[in-house]
């Protein structure tokens, strides 16, 4: 009881003594100020930077598991033996062996990707042709600004109907609607029944690169470009020949994309001698960068405490100061009765409040600063997580307790005798 | 009437690096309640050491000093604390005020420290501070007075937890001689008023005004005798 208002009064008294002083309080609770809320921004921005990418990834569909055919690294200009074509990537053996292997598989479809000419009247423009079946509307959560997806009608009855993308559909069909309008790609009509939002993530898509891209019905496509990439490069045409371009598969659940994603990996690392695929699991990504994400903060963390330490040598320094000059304070609060303990206790709690209150300064800043981030660059995304506010005013306690320590008790190792003849 | 402070053969030498100083030699003496006593004696006299013990600040080297029937010539820093916080009254020549603090709670100071309720510590320094007659000057800072005003005000801190003894280390020292009057006047009513007071002097007009004069010399006391004089002047 005694001792609980004792401790009120004595915070009082500490805050009351640097009001006295309050420019020199606020300069030396600036560097903790600083400490604190360099800390929170870091933190926010390496908070907001990763929740981005994470939803970006989301954006992949975290239950998918994403097999590409990549051309292989050591190819390149091997093949100076022009009209070769070049064989690589995913098969449809691979294909159907997944499919029977790979348990807990909701949908799954193969895209097939070419290089072909899209034309309008006179427009003519290089396009991604890619064929690929109605399901994958929903694998890759495909969103439409007009129109439909291609559907199982149009696969039943082999039509010639497409999906393209805003882009392309701005530089064929300027202001007129482009729904029910037919163009060629290639030699072969195709009439648009939809227009794509954006580009799937799944098929590379960064929303602003989508591309000239034409989405038709895979078995529309293998009957009626085959399956080579004719890639014309300056003196030689160069054949590419990719079965499948990618696997896409949407699996039951977490378990089951991991375990899904090691058959997977099993399966073609047998089959296949060169490195020329490539699986990647959202979920894993995912995962990863969370990890990556704590590293950071460990880091900035390792940086602020830096700075607090300079921070807590400002306000050892100045309680130093504090102890020679209100010497003669102490020898008369000593005389008329104060207990060392009490005198350590005032000085502790002097520099506790200072460091305190420069740390939820340091928190208000802090918190503001990163919104400001955010209005000047709009390319910066932070987020300021509420349990983390706690770490660095933790940290801005203990740093007062520690600074504090050694002038507390020094003032209270004082004679009572010399303090009070103290000039 | 009780003896409230006996000292038995107290012995206070100091250590030098070389040699050994002794500042008290074997000083036996009893005070009784409600004395009112001047200690004089030249620099050197063993005065300022005296002081010092007595007012449970240093510790003797040897011998025993009872305060209240309390034995505390062998107590901790702690305990030795609780004695001055309960049992005595201090008043320096310097007023030895904390200068950011108002006139009331330079007069808390004792009772923060005995770990009495705000409440109760404001009624009672602003009661301490009519007493001395600086009741308007409660919320002043002490550089605000002057130096008579500002060693009542000590003398107020001193009242403050109603101590077994008053000690006043050279309290008119830094006083001219009407405000002198004023102070020695405030400690003669504190002592008809039953106070036990202990001055520590060089000035015989000090001393005059008490009832008993103990003269220190060499650590030894020359001299303990009643001042009969000093009862005409009250």
């Amino acid at each position: 009881m005694k001792a609980i208002h004792k401790v009120d009064d004595i915070v009082r008294l500490g805050m009351h003594s640097l009001w006295v002083h309050a420019m020199r309080s606020a300069l030396t609770a600036l560097g903790i100020i600083i400490a604190v809320c360099s800390v929170i921004v870091m933190m926010a921005i390496n908070e907001g930077t990763g929740k981005e990418a994470q939803r970006a990834l989301r954006a992949l569909g975290s239950d998918n598991i994403i097999i590409d055919s990549v051309k292989p690294p050591n190819t390149g200009d091997a093949s100076s033996s022009s009209h070769t074509a070049l064989n690589y990537g995913l098969t449809n053996i691979d294909v159907a062996r997944m499919r029977g292997c790979i348990p807990g598989i909701i949908r799954c479809s193969v895209t097939h990707r070419t290089q072909q000419y899209a034309h309008l009247g006179t427009v003519n423009l290089p396009v991604s042709l890619i064929a690929t079946e109605p399901v994958f509307e929903q694998i890759a959560r495909v969103k439409l600004t007009t129109g439909r997806f291609i559907s199982h009608s149009d696969v039943l009855r082999r039509k010639p109907h497409c999906v393209i993308t805003q882009e392309l559909a701005r530089k064929l069909f300027i202001f007129h609607d482009p729904l029910n309008k037919t163009i060629r790609i290639g030699n072969e009509p195709f009439v648009v029944v939809g227009v794509l939002r954006e580009m799937p993530l799944a098929l590379g898509g960064q929303g602003d690169s989508a591309g000239n891209v034409v989405i038709v019905p895979y078995e529309v496509d293998i009957r009626r470009f085959g399956e080579y990439t004719i890639t014309q490069s300056t003196g030689s045409r160069s054949f590419e020949r990719v079965e499948v371009s990618q696997f896409i598969l949407q699996m039951a659940d977490e378990q089951a994309v991991l375990d899904g994603a090691d058959i997977a990996r099993a399966l073609l690392i047998r089959e296949h001698e060169q490195q020329d695929y490539r699986v990647t699991v959202p979920r894993e990504l995912i995962e990863q960068k969370k990890r990556q994400q704590r590293l950071w903060n460990i880091m900035f963390l390792s940086i602020a405490s830096i700075s607090l330490v300079v921070g807590g040598i400002g306000i050892m320094n100045i309680m130093l100061a504090s102890v020679t000059e209100r010497t003669r304070e102490i020898g008369i609060r000593r005389a008329l009765g104060a207990k060392r303990r009490d005198i350590v206790v005032q000085f502790l709690v002097e520099a506790v409040t200072l460091t305190t209150a420069g740390g939820i300064l340091g928190i208000g800043i802090g918190v503001l600063l990163p919104q400001l981030l955010e209005h000047i660059n709009s390319e910066i995304k932070t987020e300021v997580v509420p349990a983390l506010l706690l770490l660095p005013l933790s940290m801005a306690v203990g740093v007062g307790l520690i600074a504090g320590l050694y002038p507390a008790f020094r003032a209270a190792r004082l004679d009572p005798i010399t303090a009070l003849r103290h000039e | 009437m009780s003896d409230i402070v006996r000292l038995e053969e107290l012995w206070k030498i100091y250590r030098l690096a070389t040699t050994t100083v002794p500042a008290l030699r074997s000083v036996s003496l009893t005070i009784r309640q409600g004395e009112y006593i001047t200690i004089m004696g030249k620099s050197g006299s063993g005065k300022s050491t005296m002081l010092n013990i007595l007012g449970c600040l240093d510790r003797p080297t040897h011998g025993k000093y009872f305060i209240g029937g309390q034995d505390v010539s062998a107590l901790t820093d702690n305990e030795l604390s609780d004695v001055r916080n309960n049992k005595i009254g201090f008043v320096f020549q310097s007023f030895n005020l904390v200068q950011q603090l108002t006139i009331l709670e330079n007069i808390e100071v004792p009772l923060f420290y005995q770990g009495m309720p705000r409440s109760s510590r404001r009624e009672r320094s602003r009661h301490m501070a009519e007493l001395v007659g600086l009741g308007d000057r409660a919320s002043h800072r002490p550089r605000e007075l002057s130096g008579g005003q500002q060693q009542r005000v000590a003398i107020a801190r001193a009242l403050a937890n109603d101590p077994l003894i008053i000690l006043a280390d050279e309290p008119t020292g830094n006083l001219d001689s009407s405000t002198t009057q004023d102070i020695l006047d405030l400690f003669d009513e504190l002592h008809a008023g039953g106070k036990t007071i202990i001055i520590v002097t060089h000035e015989k007009d000090v001393a005059a005004h008490t009832e008993r004069i103990i003269v220190l010399a060499d650590g030894l006391v020359k001299s303990d005798a009643r001042n009969e004089s000093a009862g005409t002047r009250l």
